[in-house]
């Protein structure tokens, strides 16, 4: 969790700008976190790595780079296998998820080394062209929703996971992500709707103490493990809060 | 890279004017539009003349007596209670109430909205599915809830005291092997209509508006067949199913004064729901005899046997060694006809359903039993506990469902289901 979220800005390009800020901040963690990782594979430390692997995906999530919205290199970072000719073995399978995967399956230095070295080289090369990159102010209220959308859609339905479980560890991440966005936006939405913001933040509130009550002495159990009754309190109070994120963007909307 | 505030800056998945809408009210989550919601007016016209609407209202629920036609669709829907204190579970059962009144009467697009309705924010996700197109005809459809023992088990909400009587986790019988991903559920739905389309709206519209309160645990759809040729509709065995049930005055179903539970209980009835698998495919490899035999009525006419008529009454009485109707049949083990039994009768209500295939290449088909009465174990596992080794129990496999209270029925305006536990 952010130590402190970010004050709002006051106009949509005030809040684009303080994003960019934001990410470029968590790029800098991720750059660092991906350097590391990159030692340890390649020192065959693999109980570590796995542990800085889950440090990095976080980092990422956190981003909230929600449905694509750093292009090809968005994909390099954090692409899957789906849609792959080879799958899971297929060359084009690269950064955090293919670190994942190997580090869940047995593999070591052989065949991560290299996917570690790049995934650090496409961090930094994000990072350098994070400034010049088209961020638009439409996306923001809809990256508010979509982000815990993907959690749904991607982490807690299995669809996501290589092998480590950790789709409960995403998910509150994921959460992070949103309240930072939604802090950012937080004059804007309470002009239009005055106390949404309020609104919304009590249903983020009600998801983070239920993925909070998930854990085991701070560490999270994989989610599969878990019985249905375990993963209900989380998956009502994710519903519970993408209802009220859903009328974030229509608040923006000039349709209808 | 910047947004324009006059110019959507990209004509993307939606077109956004940053700084524009109303100051509309918030309401968004459950709990608040329950309060809008609880408001509806019984005495609404239904959105459609041409399809029939079952009144929400009245002294018990719909979906057991009311209409007397069994609907043609249903589906049984077994949630999680996640509400954690008393108060959200009555904002969770009036929400529950809005809907079910809502549906039942149907809603017209060009009728206005009443103000607290309306959505949060204007412009936002469509307030209708759409899945029936814009007007919602009532299309005959109830919906019926129960409670199970863990809701008044639940420390959090107080009701200890108001747990109704015999009201039990469902027991196991010795040839069950209930499956839990099918098995229980703090609160049941039981939703029926006359077309698919509607049940299935029925529950996405309900679990709309609980998100949050309520989890889905597990669901089943089934079908009520259209007669063939004539009379009481058909199971998947081939047999006319639902020919005897007890008429509603003969008080074996709801819940009174003197039934020995508590009073907010008056009204209500207990709900027995079985998943029972059927094994159609051995079942057909049996001869049209033993069916009959094993059911105690013949197939082509429904009619018990030697009897000609389906609506005949088997006669024991004069059959006592099973030379006509064999002494292990399962409407005579079911229900022996005798001063003794008589009072363990009790209202079934069951559909079809058809799943899937399963490890070998079966269907999996069956029946979803679902039985009304005001005493559970003296009814229900009475019966239950004759039928334990009759000849059928070879053809079927019961894997899940759940014992629930069915609330009583609203009659006040304002009224929602379970309001005498708040009182
Ligand atoms: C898949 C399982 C079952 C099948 C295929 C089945 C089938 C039938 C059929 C064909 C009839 C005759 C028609 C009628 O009167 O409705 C009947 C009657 C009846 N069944 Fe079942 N049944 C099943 C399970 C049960 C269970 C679990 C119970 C209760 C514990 C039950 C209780 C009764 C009763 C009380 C009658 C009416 C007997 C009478 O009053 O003459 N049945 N059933």
């Amino acid at each position: 969790m952010p130590d402190s979220l970010p004050a709002p800005a006051p106009t949509m390009d005030g809040v684009v700008a303080a994003y960019r800020n934001y990410v470029s901040g968590q790029l800098d963690t991720l750059t660092g976190q991906a350097l590391s990782l990159k030692a340890s594979i390649g020192n065959n430390s693999l109980e570590v790595a796995r542990r800085q692997w889950l440090d990095a995906q976080m980092t990422w999530q956190r981003v909230g780079a929600a449905y694509g919205s750093f292009g090809d290199l968005g994909s390099a970072i954090n692409g899957l296998p789906s849609g792959l000719p080879k799958g899971s073995a297929d060359p084009g399978f690269t950064g955090l998820h293919r670190l994942e995967y190997g580090l869940f399956h047995g593999q070591g230095p052989a065949e991560l080394a290299a996917v570690a070295s790049k995934l650090y080289a496409d961090v930094v090369e994000l990072h350098g062209k994070l400034p010049t990159m088209e961020l638009a102010g439409s996306d923001m209220p809809l990256r508010c929703h979509e982000i815990l959308e993907d959690s749904l859609r991607d982490n807690l339905s299995g669809n996501n996971d290589q092998g480590s479980g950790m789709a409960l560890a995403l998910t509150s991440a994921d959460l992070d992500g949103t309240r930072v966005v939604l802090a950012l936006m937080r004059t804007l939405v309470d002009t239009l709707s005055p106390g949404y913001t309020a609104k919304v933040t009590a249903t983020l509130d009600r998801l983070g103490n239920a993925l909070a009550r998930t854990q085991d002495q701070g560490t999270w159990p994989a989610w599969r493990t878990l019985p249905l009754a375990a993963r209900q309190p989380v998956t009502g109070a994710l519903g519970a809060a993408l209802e009220s994120l859903a009328y974030v963007p229509a608040l923006f909307s000039t349709d209808d | 890279m910047t947004s324009n505030p006059t110019t959507p800056p990209r004509p993307g998945r939606r077109s956004f004017l940053i700084g524009a809408g109303s100051g509309a009210a918030v309401t968004a989550l459950a709990a608040t539009a329950a309060n809008a919601a609880i408001h509806s007016s019984p005495s609404a016209t239904p959105a459609s003349a041409t399809a029939p609407a079952v009144p929400f209202h009245g002294a018990t629920q719909a979906g057991v007596y009311r209409p007397a036609d069994q609907q043609r669709q249903a589906c049984f829907a077994s949630f999680r209670v996640l509400a954690t204190t008393k108060a959200e579970l009555k904002t969770l059962l009036q929400v529950l109430t809005a809907q079910g009144v809502k549906l039942s009467t149907g809603v017209r697009a060009a009728d206005p909205v009443p103000a607290e309705s309306l959505p949060a924010i204007a412009g936002g996700p469509p307030q209708n599915s759409g899945v029936l197109g814009e007007d919602v005809p009532p299309d005959s459809f109830t919906m019926t809830v129960g409670l199970a023992a863990s809701v008044f088990d639940n420390p959090a909400f107080g009701l200890a005291g108001k747990k109704p009587k015999g009201l039990t986790e469902m027991t196991v019988f010795p040839n069950d092997t209930p499956d839990p991903a099918w098995t229980g559920g703090d609160l049941l739905l039981q939703l029926c209509a006359d077309s698919t389309d509607m049940v299935h709206y029925a529950l996405r519209e309900i679990t709309k508006a609980t998100r949050g309160l309520l989890a889905l645990s597990w669901k089943i759809n089934g079908f009520h067949s259209a007669p063939r040729p004539a009379g009481t509709p058909r199971n998947l065995f081939g047999y006319k199913d639902g020919i005897a049930n007890p008429a509603q005055d003969e008080q074996l179903v709801w819940i009174t004064q003197g039934s020995g539970q508590p009073d907010w209980a008056v009204g209500g009835t207990f709900i027995v729901v079985r998943l029972i698998r059927m094994l159609v495919e051995f079942w057909d490899r049996v001869g049209l005899g033993e069916q009959d035999g094993m059911i105690g009525r013949h197939r082509v006419s429904g009619a018990p046997l030697g009897a000609v008529k389906e609506t005949d009454v088997p006669d024991y009485a004069n059959d006592p060694d099973g030379q006509n109707i064999p002494l292990d049949a399962h409407i005579r083990m079911a229900n022996p006809r005798t001063k003794a039994t008589d009072a363990s009768r009790l209202l079934r209500r069951g559909y079809n359903y058809d799943l899937g295939v399963d490890l070998n290449g079966n269907m999996q088909a069956g029946l979803i039993f679902a039985s009304f009465q005001r005493d559970i174990k003296a009814q229900f596992e009475a019966t239950q506990l004759r039928l334990v080794n009759e000849p059928m129990t070879d053809y079927i496999e019961p894997f899940g469902g759940g014992y629930f209270i069915g609330l009583p029925g609203v009659t006040a305006a304002n009224g929602f289901l379970g309001e005498g536990l708040f009182a």
